[in-house]
């Protein structure tokens, strides 16, 4: 027992030795993310400025096609976001190529005749800078609702009720009446939005976007910690462990002593992180729509949930590297490993874009379950079963650690 | 060579402190690894002030005999007293009475020697060992505070000895002393572990170098699984021939 106490006093001065290096890069780490977020704040900011040139080929004017566009241009709301350029295929295909246009439209000239006359043969195409099919698919809707409501039904209307007032004498009421239709119809189509009620469900039941990314950003810092914690399996010694072996120290004791210390090395380097993360939420310079006006005390609040996950992230490391021989392997190792799960568990995109088998699966890894177990946290209800994942996952990593451990004592 | 200046007078006074007269009884030791018999029948004996020395091919099984006697891996059967106590069968005991050195240093790199020493042994034990006792005649009181890293090879072959010593263990097992070492350094370890021999500690050493064996008083060559008796008279490629 002695000497399982000396030697984790011992692994505990390594860290004393090594904690400069882990600050170091933890000044590093949270260096860039500070450039990597104002860049990302800049970029964000023009976004919300940018317009979307859309290019229009096809003669749409003298039509009711041409007075829905114009309607999109000046009245809608989507005026703020995209500009509609009528021109030539030449000249669409010229901009498109040098960028200029972020897609072009193209109306063919029996587009009119068909949707009036309900032929489907005919429709409206668009081609798309790479990159900006999302962008397409979103001038496709706007190109439909404005056939739909503006042409089809619309004008159907219209020239029914022209017909009917010519046919029953009514000839001096046809312009007032068509003028009172067309009024009703751009009251229509500038109300369209609120046709239906579109109610945001989030990416990860119930948090915002942003809070999402908060909490996958804040649990991938420890999940890619095993990166900069290279540096604590630097000297590892085969012959240390036999001699510890013979000293009564055994596997399972090796790898506990060695784990601990190695999770105090690895929280002590989130500290700077997490007090500038509370400092910024303090003072209001990151937001959360969940956390708004409450300063940092959620996010300390949190503490304990990431704090479970940092244990289970550092079994995992702990294992890799135990399983690696030599450091190279285990950094690599720890990177393709760690970017794997993260991905899988959606810390880079969202989780609800994936399909469901994927989803599933990302969810029982070990980042989805500290995701999970985090998430749970921050909605403050329940997350039991997360929080029995992550430690059964940590239970079993530094398991398999002591065994590949015991592997390594006879390979001598 | 200043560090063995005094070893005489210490060894002496080590001595009358040490247990004395124990004997070391290794029975009809076995270990497969699958089919591959190892070891068949290992067995000799030692006494107190003794070294014995084991010689073998590579692959012979002295690693496995070596890790065996020191509680790393477990023999399929036979004995291991070390005087009447059964270690086979109580291998937490092990560590209480036998100090094992790899081959390759054993020791913490980030860490001072001094630091290394602590996580074996407390500080009384090693202020009274360094001060005279079993740690005094390895020479490393110079660099104590100094970091491993920066340590030769000798100075670390030096700290793992006193790592293992420092308790004053009855048994030192030693995994190819001074592989790797010049001669100086070869010498120095040599008269170390001749002071421990003549304090009445028992010495088993695995070694391909000719140079260990002036420290052994028994040789053994371990071939196709059992030790055999061995008389070396200074001619190497006899002992070649032998093993």
């Amino acid at each position: 027992m002695r000497r399982i106490a000396g030697f984790f006093l011992a692994q505990l001065k390594r860290v004393c030795r090594l904690l400069q290096v882990q600050m170091g890069v933890s000044l590093m780490i949270c260096s860039c993310a500070g450039v990597l977020a104002a860049v990302l704040v800049a970029q964000g900011a023009g976004e919300g400025q940018q317009r979307y040139r859309i290019g229009l080929v096809g003669d749409v004017s003298g039509s009711y096609l041409g007075f829905g566009f114009a309607a999109l241009q000046t009245m809608d709301d989507s005026r703020l976001m995209i500009e509609l350029l009528e021109m030539t295929e030449t000249e669409a295909e010229a901009a498109l190529a040098q960028g200029e246009l972020t897609a072009v439209v193209r109306v063919p000239d029996d587009f009119l005749d068909a949707i009036i006359y309900g032929d489907n043969d005919t429709c409206v195409t668009y081609s798309a800078a790479a990159g900006q099919t999302q962008l397409g698919y979103t001038v496709m809707g706007e190109i439909a609702d404005v056939a739909s409501t503006l042409v089809t039904a619309s004008q159907s209307a219209i020239y029914g009720m022209q017909r009917a007032l010519y046919e029953n004498g009514r000839a001096d009421r046809v312009s007032a009446e068509t003028d009172k239709f067309n009024l009703m119809l751009i009251n229509l189509v500038l109300s369209r939005s609120g046709f239906s009620e579109v109610e945001i469900l989030g990416y990860a039941e119930g948090l915002s976007l942003e809070a999402y990314y908060f909490c996958r950003i804040v649990l991938l810092l420890p999940l890619l910690a095993g990166l900069s914690g290279g540096v604590f399996f630097l000297y590892r010694k085969n012959a240390l462990a036999g001699m510890l072996k013979a000293g009564g120290v055994g596997a399972l004791s090796q790898i506990v002593g060695e784990y601990l210390a190695y999770l105090g090395f690895l929280c002590a380097g989130f500290l700077l992180p997490v007090f500038l993360l509370a400092q910024g939420l303090e003072r209001a310079l990151i937001s959360l729509p969940e956390w708004e006006g409450v300063g940092a005390a959620p996010f300390l609040a949190l503490l304990p949930a990431f704090f479970m996950a940092t244990a289970m992230f550092a079994a995992l490391q702990f294992f890799l590297y135990e399983l690696a021989d030599g450091i190279v392997n285990g950094l690599m190792l720890q990177l393709f490993v760690g970017a794997g799960m993260a991905y899988l568990a959606g810390y880079f995109y969202p989780s609800a874009f994936f399909p469901q088998r994927l989803r599933s699966v990302g969810a029982f890894l070990p980042s989805g379950a500290a995701a999970r177990l985090v998430e749970g946290s921050f909605l403050e209800r329940s997350a039991q079963g997360a929080g029995v994942a992550v430690i059964v996952w940590l239970a079993v990593f530094l398991l398999l650690a002591a065994v590949v451990r015991q592997r390594r004592i006879l390979r001598g | 060579m200043s560090i063995c200046r005094t070893i005489g007078e210490r060894a002496v006074r080590m001595a009358q402190e040490m247990r004395t007269k124990m004997t070391v009884e290794v029975q009809g030791i076995r270990k497969a690894y699958g089919k591959k018999q190892v070891l068949t029948d290992a067995s000799f004996f030692a006494e107190s002030g003794q070294c014995v020395g084991i010689l073998g091919g590579n692959g012979s099984g002295k690693s496995t005999l070596l890790s065996i006697l020191s509680g790393v891996r477990r023999a399929d059967g036979g004995s291991f007293f070390y005087g009447e106590t059964e270690l086979l069968h109580h291998l937490g005991r092990i560590s209480d009475v036998l100090g094992y050195v790899p081959q390759a240093d054993p020791l913490m790199e980030e860490l001072s020697a001094w630091d290394n020493l602590r996580m074996w042994h407390d500080k009384a034990t090693l202020e009274r060992e360094l001060a005279g006792g079993a740690l005094a005649f390895l020479g490393i009181d110079g660099f104590l505070k100094t970091p491993v890293r920066k340590l030769s090879g000798g100075m670390r072959k030096r700290l793992s000895l006193a790592c293992a010593m420092a308790s004053r263990p009855g048994i030192l097992v030693l995994d190819e002393p001074s592989a790797a070492l010049d001669l100086v350094c070869k010498e120095n370890i040599i008269r170390c572990l001749t002071a421990y021999k003549e304090a009445g500690g028992i010495i088993l050493l695995t070694t391909h170098d000719v140079w260990d064996l002036s420290l052994c008083d028994k040789c053994l060559i371990l071939k196709e699984g059992s030790l055999h008796a061995y008389e070396y008279d200074g001619d190497v490629h006899k002992l070649a021939e032998a093993l």
